[in-house]
């Protein structure tokens, strides 16, 4: 009798304290609704900020939370995805296959149907997979896609399906890794910025020399950045350079989104006149915008045009955003102090490439986010935040629109 | 360990603090009659030498020079002289006589932060007011320094060797964020540090002579071997942005690089006489300090035949981090805008300097 009380008392407990956990779930996802523009910066998932796991701890004390099952198929995998490969999945998740294309998949995945896809940058053709295997799996409703870009996954199909789904009583969703990478690369924005503004080539050129040649350094300090593409990435470059003591002006879609921010002086919508402003008035630039149908080449020869004799210029975004060789001629000529390129139109860069031998230019190859665990932690993210929130019915962190290219 | 006697609220940063923040009201009860023992050719002393609008009401420049024989001593303890503004590299012979010779001279103000330059037994006996250009360059150097974390964190040397190679290897990179900076000194120039470094996400440990807590720290450690081991051993980046003291010198050596954490990076914008340059070297050489930043030497310009010029991993700077366009003109500027005023009205002068303990 009294081990039955006993139970019945735990059961209760547990009961309760899931109320309560459920309680402040669901009010917060009342709140707020994907389709309100206003409202879509609370789904971003940041890492410097944001705590995880909520989720999954909740389905580890009481699994009554589960709402459905995750079935998951991946596309691509390399040693970062172990997490997911050799577990421990969440309660109610399993991992139903691995493969590079719908054959692949096909011949592994057993009958039961899945309804997750987790794609890596890595699987090769991934644009023209990712279509076929969505057909094939028309069970799939939610693609989480490892990476922040996801320009590498962007067709014309994919566009077509996700359009099409909207309409069905099971719409796709589409998630990614926004938040994930964003503090590193604002060190790396900062430290590009440092870099021409004591102008380490010249201090580098003196040190080969063994000359002891003294002369004037430049602050940080009251000079003015100007950050195109006001994203996760753009925010945490924003928020360093504030402590610098710099002025922000950043631009972005919907300026409105961005009219509290205590990060930046000025926000401007994404006309040409706007980004020519920007440009005039930048002692340093960071484009951060992602690639797509309306950013590429949005930074053009006339965009160059508008800088300042002595800016500096850096790309840690996507190539195809800039105008390359218009750059290549402005560094030629003189036209800015430097650049800093993390990111490339073409990568890896080929030995021929005119970017090699281009002067005034600090060149990385697209690693500048590369910390030993970066992607490991963009797979944990995935299982310890986005799975359980599906597991549990909750609203995905991240949400991506392929029609919008971010 | 010396009492200081210097009140803290003094300290002025240009950052910070305001500007023209004296009572103006307040009357003037004295005169400055001003020695200014400086370079005459450098524009940068203009506010003071050669002011376009004159100097502060009550202040009177009574002689500028370089050297000693360009005064004439007797006028200058006619006049009753007593403030000296000094600021030339090569004042510490001409300062010394000047206050053996002129028994009226009450205030000394240099225009850099260090005081080493003029450290002798007669300024260390001084029983008059000495200020310095403290908080003036401490976020320039703030920003070297953490560009010179970042230098080694996202190994540039390796990048720029890339380059000229054409060579497209991607490689891993370290975050600040997360890592350890260790400060030893911390004062204006090691707070404006820690600063920015709380913002990267990065912790600090300060290790100062007074162990006062301090809310951008964990830890601040006290000014003994122990403590100072301890920092090597558990920070990722070391600075040192300490002055030169007796207590200072020589004080980094071989003892603090045995037990440096693996992948250390040291950095010194303080003085180079506290570090011990040849167990530098070692220590860089056998990696048991994977780099370092350094603007400071034990003897400057440096020589053509030291080490540091060919090693990889050290970022070399001719002691000119904090050399703006116009840091030095600022600095003069400070003293006839901001000090000058309190002088003549009796009021407290901003970065108040204890010469006994050399800083």
């Amino acid at each position: 009798m009294r081990f039955k009380v006993s139970l019945l008392q735990k059961t209760r407990q547990t009961f309760q304290a899931v109320q309560r956990l459920q309680s402040t779930a669901t009010t917060a996802a009342q709140q707020y609704t994907w389709a309100d523009p206003a409202r879509r910066h609370y789904k971003f998932w940041n890492r410097e900020t944001d705590v995880t796991g909520q989720y999954s701890y909740l389905i580890g004390i009481s699994p009554e939370s589960l709402q459905r099952e995750a079935r998951i198929v991946a596309l691509g995998s390399d040693e970062a995805d172990e997490a997911l490969h050799q577990g421990p999945l969440p309660l109610g998740a399993s991992l139903l296959g691995v493969g590079t294309t719908v054959e692949e998949l096909q011949q592994n995945v057993d009958k039961t149907s899945p309804n997750v896809l987790f794609v890596s940058p890595n699987c090769p053709h991934a644009a023209t997979v990712l279509p076929q295997v969505l057909q094939a799996f028309p069970s799939i409703e939610w693609v989480h896609c490892r990476s922040a870009g996801i320009d590498f996954i962007e067709s014309e199909e994919l566009v077509q399906l996700y359009t099409h789904r909207l309409q069905s009583p099971k719409p796709l969703q589409i998630t990614n890794a926004k938040g994930q990478f964003s503090s590193s690369l604002a060190e790396y924005a900062l430290m590009a910025c440092a870099y021409f503004a004591k102008n380490l080539p010249l201090l580098l050129q003196k040190q080969q020399e063994r000359s002891w040649h003294k002369y004037n350094v430049e602050e940080l300090r009251h000079k003015t950045m100007g950050i195109v593409g006001y994203g996760d990435i753009g925010r945490a470059v924003a928020k360093l350079a504030t402590v610098y003591g710099m002025r922000v002006i950043a631009l972005r879609r919907h300026p409105f989104l961005s009219r509290d921010d205590p990060y930046c002086n000025v926000v401007y919508g994404r006309d040409q006149e706007s980004l020519h402003q920007l440009m005039r008035e930048s002692d340093y630039i960071v484009c951060s915008a992602p690639s797509t149908v309306e950013t590429r080449g949005m930074v053009s020869a006339e965009a160059f045009q508008h800088m300042k004799p002595n800016a500096v210029f850096i790309n840690l975004g996507r190539g195809p955003v800039i105008d390359e060789t218009a750059l290549q001629n402005a560094l030629r000529e003189g036209k800015l102090k430097g650049a800093a390129l993390d990111v490339f139109v073409e990568e890896p860069l080929s030995t021929d490439s005119p970017w090699w031998d281009t002067p005034h230019v600090l060149i990385s190859p697209h690693n500048m986010d590369q910390t030993a665990t970066f992607m490991h932690e963009a797979t944990e993210f995935f299982l310890r935040e986005n799975l359980p929130r599906f597991l549990c019915g909750e609203d995905l962190l991240n949400p991506v629109d392929p029609v919008l290219g971010y | 360990m010396s009492k200081t006697k210097v009140d803290h609220n003094l300290f002025w940063n240009r950052e910070i603090s305001s500007k023209l923040a004296y009572d103006a009201n307040a009357p003037i009860v004295k005169e400055a009659k001003i020695i200014s023992l400086s370079d005459v050719n450098d524009p940068s002393n203009r506010p003071l030498n050669n002011p376009a609008d004159g100097l502060p009401q009550g202040s009177r420049l009574l002689a500028v020079g370089g050297s000693i024989e360009e005064f004439d001593i007797e006028m200058l303890k006619r006049e009753g002289a007593n403030t000296i503004f000094v600021s030339h590299p090569l004042a510490r012979e001409p300062l010394d006589r000047l206050l053996q010779e002129i028994p009226s001279i009450e205030w000394i103000h240099s225009r850099s932060a260090g005081m080493d330059f003029v450290a002798s037994p007669t300024l260390a006996s001084f029983q008059g007011k000495v200020t310095n250009a403290k908080g003036l360059y401490s976020s320039t150097l703030a920003e070297y320094t953490i560009m010179a974390c970042s230098y080694f964190a996202k190994d540039l040397p390796r990048l720029l060797k890339n380059k000229g190679a054409k060579n497209w290897e991607k490689y891993n990179v370290l975050e600040l964020r997360g890592s350890t900076l260790g400060t030893v000194g911390y004062g204006d120039i090691g707070r404006a540090v820690a600063r920015l470094a709380v913002a990267y996400g990065m912790k600090v440990l300060a290790l100062r002579r007074r162990p006062v807590p301090d809310d951008l720290c964990s830890v601040v450690y006290g000014n003994d071997k122990e403590s100072l081991s301890r920092l090597f051993a558990e920070c990722d980046y070391i600075l040192c942005a300490a002055p030169l003291t007796a207590e200072t010198k020589g004080m980094i050596g071989k003892e603090q690089f045995d037990v440096a954490k693996s992948g250390a990076v040291f950095i010194n914008v303080g003085r180079g006489p506290i570090v011990d340059e040849d167990a530098l070297i070692e220590a860089l050489k056998d990696g048991r300090l994977k780099g370092a930043g350094l603007d400071v030497f034990a003897t400057e310009p440096l020589s053509k035949s030291s080490p540091l010029w060919e090693l990889d991993n050290v970022l070399l700077s001719p002691h000119n981090m904090d050399q703006t366009a116009t840091f030095t003109y600022e600095s003069t500027s400070f003293f006839v805008e901001e000090n000058l005023p309190r002088f003549v009205r009796d009021l407290p002068l901003l970065n108040p300097v204890d010469v006994s303990a050399g800083y």
